[in-house]
């Protein structure tokens, strides 16, 4: 069934011909004598059974965990670049999302109010909030107001800044 | 009150040293709460609160939304036209960039090393169809076509030139098909239908409409002829300026040239078979006249 198959229009004809049926008899009888011609057991309609084929059906069915990553060094052609093998010495850790991706997120509310969060940090925010603010200030210039959250360990950020996160976050090697 | 400084729980320990939190000692933060300003409540028993001078404004007895003043209005003296005629009525095609499917590749969602078919991207979780919103399909769409540099064998249901040419020149195959809705319904959950006991339906061919497209080499239509298809690989080569690299000296040239007969949905498995999967079986039909109609 994997073989390549021509189909010319010719083809697509030919094998529309099929179902334009002959005139047969009337439908009434031919119903009649289906009825009253079968035969109690079944005759050649027993189904054949196979399991070899069923290596395809286990290909079909969906995965319920998320795969893990193919290991690679350094980053992929699409920009994901894996995490270092050594969590990096630092007071705070920033773990990775289910699907392997930086936890930065943006949000717009109001048309205009524009927010970026950290989410799924581990250890000392605080820390991590002093160094996010000073790498905001080498990289654009001004300190835009901050806000930490110790309850969901989250830090909320004013303006998009998802971008210049994400990299320094993968630059340190999270 | 006194609370203990420790580095990282501020607001825990203020919360453990303060009396409970109740309705009767919360009060919100000044200038939160901006009074609101009540029409009509003004000096000497309030004014005309907001409405103008006499006339339908003040009465609010104002004509409907596009009325003109009896002249005859813009939205009746333009005639009508079908620009949206039928629109909720048109095949969509959910886009898949190339930019996403590297992703999915990168991140092992994807597997390359098998040919890549709808359900293999339903379920890698990296497109959404939805048949029953009028959806025939997946389009490649040609963002990132410049990171892109995966050779794989895929199938998509449409596909734009230049995606095309990102993928044949990294050395993959692509191949465009049809999927009439019951078959895509199929095809995106094959679990429940396998559950249903049906027997697998032939794939219907295209409509009048969508022939003359999947009859095309240059769409890589799965009904084209197959020289043309390789004439048109070395004109989109020529045209966008690269080479094409030869994929039949390629190791996984048996992976690259598979491809699905015209009246199947899976590979493997043919139109006709029943699955069974609490018994692991594949049970087909035994009987001339089921496969002779199955094999046309």
């Amino acid at each position: 069934m994997a073989a390549l198959r021509t189909a010319h229009p010719a083809v697509l004809r030919g094998a529309l011909r099929l179902y334009i049926r002959a005139p047969g008899p009337p439908a009434s009888a031919v119903g009649l004598r289906c009825v009253s011609d079968a035969a109690p057991q079944d005759q050649t309609g027993v189904p054949s059974e196979s399991t070899e084929e069923y290596k395809f059906v286990e290909r079909l069915v969906p995965p319920s965990r998320v795969p893990a990553p193919p290991p690679r060094a350094g980053p992929s052609p699409s920009g994901w670049t894996p995490p270092a093998d050594a969590p990096p010495p630092l007071a705070y850790t920033v773990r990775r999302s289910r699907m392997h991706n930086i936890p930065v997120y943006t949000d717009t509310t109001h048309g205009s109010r524009r927010t970026t969060l950290v989410r799924k940090v581990e250890g000392d925010i605080w820390a991590l909030e002093r160094d996010v603010k000073q790498h905001l200030k080498e990289v654009m210039g001004t300190e835009p107001p901050t806000q930490v959250n110790e309850v969901t360990m989250t830090l909320k950020v004013k303006g998009h800044v998802d971008s210049e996160l994400k990299e320094w976050l993968v630059s340190k090697g999270f | 009150m006194s609370f203990p400084k420790k580095p990282a729980s501020k607001a825990l320990g203020i919360l453990q040293n303060l009396p409970r939190i109740s309705l009767a000692n919360l009060r919100p933060e000044p200038g939160a709460k901006k009074a609101e300003t009540r029409r009509g409540r003004g000096q000497h028993g309030g004014n005309r609160s907001g409405r103008g001078h006499k006339g339908e404004r003040q009465r609010g007895t104002r004509p409907r939304l596009g009325f003109v003043g009896g002249q005859t209005p813009f939205y009746l003296a333009i005639p009508k036209y079908g620009y949206n005629e039928g629109h909720s009525r048109r095949p969509q095609y959910q886009p898949l960039s190339l930019r996403r499917l590297q992703y999915l590749i990168d991140l092992g969602r994807v597997d390359p090393t098998h040919p890549v078919d709808l359900t293999q991207l339903v379920n890698a979780r990296g497109v959404t169809v939805q048949p029953l919103k009028r959806d025939y399909g997946v389009q490649l769409v040609d963002e990132g076509a410049d990171i892109f540099s995966a050779k794989i064998n895929i199938e998509v249901q449409r596909a734009s030139e230049g995606a095309v040419a990102a993928i044949e020149r990294n050395g993959g195959v692509i191949t465009t098909s049809y999927y009439d809705p019951i078959s895509l319904g199929i095809l995106i959950k094959p679990v429940p239908f396998f559950l249903r006991g049906q027997p697998i339906p032939k794939r219907m061919l295209p409509g009048e409409d969508m022939v003359r497209y999947y009859t095309d080499a240059e769409s890589r239509g799965y009904l084209a002829d197959p020289e043309k298809i390789q004439q048109a690989r070395l004109a989109l080569a020529l045209k966008y300026g690269y080479t094409l690299p030869d994929i039949s000296k390629d190791e996984l040239y048996h992976m690259l040239s598979m491809r699905k007969d015209v009246r199947q949905i899976f590979f493997g498995l043919a139109p006709g078979w029943v699955v069974s999967m609490p018994e692991k079986k594949i049970l087909k039909p035994t009987d001339e006249k089921l496969l002779k109609y199955y094999r046309s």
